[in-house]
């Protein structure tokens, strides 16, 4: 791995003009991340918080008002900036008269790949992706799910360096999402790096190395998931099995040990970053 | 926003300097007979919805197909007024199509004009008016079409044919038909020309046929009736004996018909 | 982040090409799209209306029967190309858009521009081989009819002892004129050509706007402006004939529409016409002319346009 970044946003800001009626949007406001090689990278933030609108200019799908955007040091701006990149955009719909094998092998011969290799490949992630089955059938007849693996399976046709991921797991089911979670832990075993948002941060805190919060177009908090959900000063203790008469003796000994140190709650354990979340988004809501 | 301008400028700059080339594409095409004149419509005329429609679509010979159909629906109901008017939209739509300029004419010149010529519920007179009318709108119908198309055989061929079988006028028919046969008629226009020259009262035209006639029976094409014309043509422009063909004329030698196309 | 590193790494990214066979990739998808959407359902309408102008209305006489056919079938074809090229350009690309199936495909090295080129071949080569489908259909009706008509003729003549050798070589000679010949083929082409002009049209327009009935009213008004402009010009170029206004209404309207009524061959061709190989030319370089200056536009517009 080189130490060039896999994705590198510079002060950008993505403003949509107006109709007459309508004032111009301001939907990303001088954002700037930085996705290492190799890592996963999870942007968070509520809805309309400019997520999406990132990805589409980190893909050269849309034009940045301010700053700029590069994957791998190729500016977006230019076609070979897509070269080494999977996106899956949210809610993904294709060609729905061609079936899902016909599918994967249009996505393939447009990034260069033909013959025996396209084929074996495209096999190969339909049945990655469990979409084996459906693998005649028409598009138009796929459940939302099968759309969601379909387009996963088309963004890694061409074996890419780098996979954005527009919330992933959405309208998946719980075993599907299980295995799409596992498919991005795999990936970063083997080097490949993603940008991944998702409104599940359970699963979001499982695989991300980094995250950033994302409120009203701005970031407001980034960094490593630890560093962001450990709260130096307090300890969380997981315990199996426990009788009522040990959390009396754990109670106990608590208040025994004097100055300032306090019981603060005890009971099931919570999503950090959903508290995390939470708190910094509010933070931008207010300021 | 600034694209959008350099697009609308390359647009506008490109459609002027593309007239000139237009201009010349189209003069070239006309020329070869590709393109048709814009429609021409006289005064008080009216290509109606459909026939605009279709000059504006590019669908000028479909709409004159649709016309022509519906002239024919009104010509099996005898209702000549509008088997002509729409015989003259087919014609505006259509000028370089001679077919059309035939078929009016056709309807105009016998059709009608016998219809009213045996209609017993008319009188006498009237139908005598109504039927010279309708076979002078026929030659009328023909010598329009031939300012569009003055090098078309078969329509002088049927302006000669409606001169020689209806208005009697021997010496149109014998000049119609001499234009036939110079634009490429078949072989008899050029002896139907020296029959109705024959038939006229104009010693200029008698002279004309006999020298027509002469020189088709010098060429041994005489058939029986070119002998019978010759004789009668000997007489009108007293012809020395000397002169005359002999009674018993020689029988025309017909060409295999192997030749091809009698030219 | 050193400079260094940066271009490096883009060093070692090649630059991407315009590719003919990512071009091809796109066509078929898009002729394969347009194929299963029943889109050539019309050639079966085509066929009906084939038969029925060739064989219905034996009242006419056999020239004008088979002037007929050739007319209602190739004015058929020329409704049937224009409205095919403009509608299914009007419906893919914002359909495209509308299904997000573009941010896929344009998140894949695709220059946008192999894309629009990719769109328009795919519909040409739909309309191009429903033409030919078209063609072939009407030269054999043709072929059937001429010969048929041809026989009935002569034994018409037959019967009223009128077959002489003149009389028999002057129909046949007609029926020749008015039955199947090259000239008919190029008269497809031109009315391809004209289609392609009209669908290329059809492309800049929805490459600007994203609403498909905009693009659809809009591509109409101006092929039918088209086919006038050759009037416009001409009253343009005419002096004295209006005043400045009226002059500048008349360029403006000329420089922003094509002249369609170039590829108007159809009803020469009817009327028995043989077509020069200039006229083809003539025909065939202008229409180039149009179709490259419309799809560099519409790259000019589509290459900036916001996803
Ligand atoms: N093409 C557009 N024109 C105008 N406004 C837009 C456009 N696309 C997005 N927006 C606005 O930009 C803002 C950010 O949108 P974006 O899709 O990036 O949000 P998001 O973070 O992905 O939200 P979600 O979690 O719901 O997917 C929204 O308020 C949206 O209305
Ligand atoms: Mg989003």
């Amino acid at each position: 791995m080189s130490d060039t970044p896999a994705v590198s946003v510079n002060h950008l800001t993505k403003v949509f003009k107006g109709t007459l009626v309508k004032g111009a949007f301001r939907a990303v406001h001088d954002l700037s991340l930085t996705v290492k090689a190799g890592e996963v990278y999870g942007l968070i933030g509520p809805n309309g918080s400019g997520k999406s609108t990132t990805m589409k200019v980190i893909l050269g799908l849309l034009k940045p008002t301010e700053g700029d955007t590069s994957i791998f040091g190729v500016p977006s701006t230019e076609v070979a900036s897509r070269s080494d990149v999977g996106f899956l955009p949210e809610n993904p719909y294709f060609y729905k008269h061609l079936n899902g094998r016909e599918t994967l092998h249009f996505y393939g011969s447009l990034c260069g790949m033909r013959g025996a290799k396209l084929k074996e490949r495209a096999s190969e992630m339909l049945a990655l992706t469990g979409l084996e089955d459906a693998a005649t059938r028409r598009v138009g007849g796929y459940s939302k799910g099968m759309l969601q693996r379909l387009g996963l399976a088309q963004a890694l046709i061409h074996e890419p360096r780098l996979l954005v991921l527009d919330e992933p797991t959405a309208g998946v089911d719980p075993a599907g999402s299980r295995k799409i979670r596992d498919l991005i832990i795999e990936f970063r075993s083997r080097g490949i790096t993603v940008l991944v948002t998702s409104h599940l941060l359970e699963q979001m805190q499982e695989v991300c190395d980094r995250v950033g919060i994302m409120a009203h177009g701005r970031m407001v908090r980034e960094g490593r998931l630890e560093d962001l959900i450990a709260v130096e000063n307090q300890t969380e203790m997981v315990i199996e099995n426990a009788s009522p008469a040990l959390l009396a003796q754990i109670d106990a000994l608590v208040k025994a040990a004097g100055s300032d140190t306090r019981l603060l709650r005890s009971g099931h354990p919570r999503t950090t970053l959903e508290r995390l979340f939470l708190e910094a988004t509010n933070e931008a809501k207010k300021s | 926003m600034n694209r959008k301008l350099q697009a609308l400028a390359v647009l506008l700059i490109f459609g002027v300097v593309k007239l000139p080339l237009e201009q010349h594409v189209t003069r070239d095409l006309r020329a070869h007979g590709m393109l048709q004149e814009p429609i021409r419509l006289g005064v008080g005329e009216d290509l109606g919805q459909a026939g605009i429609a279709a000059s504006l679509g590019g669908l000028r010979g479909l709409a004159a197909c649709i016309f022509q159909l519906r002239a024919h629906v009104e010509f099996t109901y005898v209702n000549w007024a509008k088997v002509d008017n729409l015989y003259k939209l087919v014609t505006r739509l259509q000028p370089r199509n001679s077919r059309y300029w035939e078929e009016a004419a056709w309807h105009m010149a016998y059709n009608a004009a016998s219809y009213y010529l045996y209609n017993q519920e008319l009188k006498p007179a009237l139908r005598g008016q109504l039927y010279h009318d309708h076979v002078k709108r026929g030659v009328a119908i023909l010598e329009e079409g031939l300012r569009f198309l003055p090098r078309n055989p078969r329509l002088w061929e049927k302006l000669a044919e409606v001169h020689a079988k209806r208005t009697y006028q021997f010496k149109d028919a014998g000049d119609a038909y001499w234009h036939s046969f110079q634009n490429g008629g078949l072989n008899y226009t050029e002896r139907f020309a020296a029959y109705a020259y024959a038939q006229s009262n104009n010693p200029g035209s008698w002279q004309k046929g006999y020298a027509i006639l002469k020189r088709l029976y010098d060429a041994k094409k005489a058939t029986p009736g070119l002998i019978e014309y010759m004789k009668l043509l000997e007489e009108h422009l007293h012809i020395p004996a000397a002169q005359r063909i002999p009674e018993a004329a020689p029988v025309r030698q017909m060409p295999p018909p192997e030749e091809g196309p009698l030219r | 982040m050193s400079d260094a590193t940066t271009s490096s790494a883009a060093a070692k990214t090649p630059k991407v090409r315009f590719s003919p066979q990512r071009v091809w990739t796109m066509a078929m998808a898009t002729v394969t799209q347009l194929i299963r959407m029943k889109i050539l359902a019309f050639l079966v309408l085509f066929c009906l209306l084939a038969v029925g102008a060739g064989f219905a209305f034996s009242v006419i006489n056999p020239e004008q029967q088979l002037s007929l056919l050739k007319s209602v079938t190739l004015g058929a074809l020329q409704i049937f190309s224009i409205v095919i090229g403009v509608v299914s350009t009007a419906l893919l690309l914002p359909k495209d858009l509308e299904d997000r199936t573009l941010y896929t495909i344009l998140s894949k090295p695709v220059p946008r521009f192999d894309y629009l080129l990719g769109k328009l071949i795919g519909v040409l080569m739909l309309i191009g081989g429903g033409l030919i489908v078209m063609d072939a259909i009407l030269s054999l009706i043709l072929w059937m009819r001429q010969s048929l008509l041809f026989d009935e003729a002569v034994n018409h003549l037959r019967m009223e002892k009128m077959d002489s050798a003149e009389a028999v070589t002057q129909m046949r000679e007609i029926v020749a004129r008015q039955g199947l010949t090259w000239n008919l083929h190029w008269a497809v082409w031109a009315i391809f050509l004209k289609a392609t002009v009209v669908t290329t049209v059809a492309l800049l327009l929805s490459s600007i706007a994203s609403s498909t009935l905009f693009t659809i009213v809009i591509t109409f008004c101006v092929t039918i402006i088209g086919h006038g402009e050759a009037l416009i010009r001409e009253f343009f170029f005419t002096p004295n004939l209006s005043g400045m206004t009226g002059r500048a209404a008349a360029l403006l309207l000329a420089a922003i529409c094509p002249d369609l009524a170039q590829f108007d061959i159809v009803d020469s061709v009817v009327n028995g016409e043989i077509v020069p190989w200039s006229a083809v030319l003539n025909m065939t370089s202008l229409a180039a002319i149009y179709v490259t200056v419309y799809m560099f536009i519409t790259h000019l517009v589509f290459a900036e346009k916001e996803l």
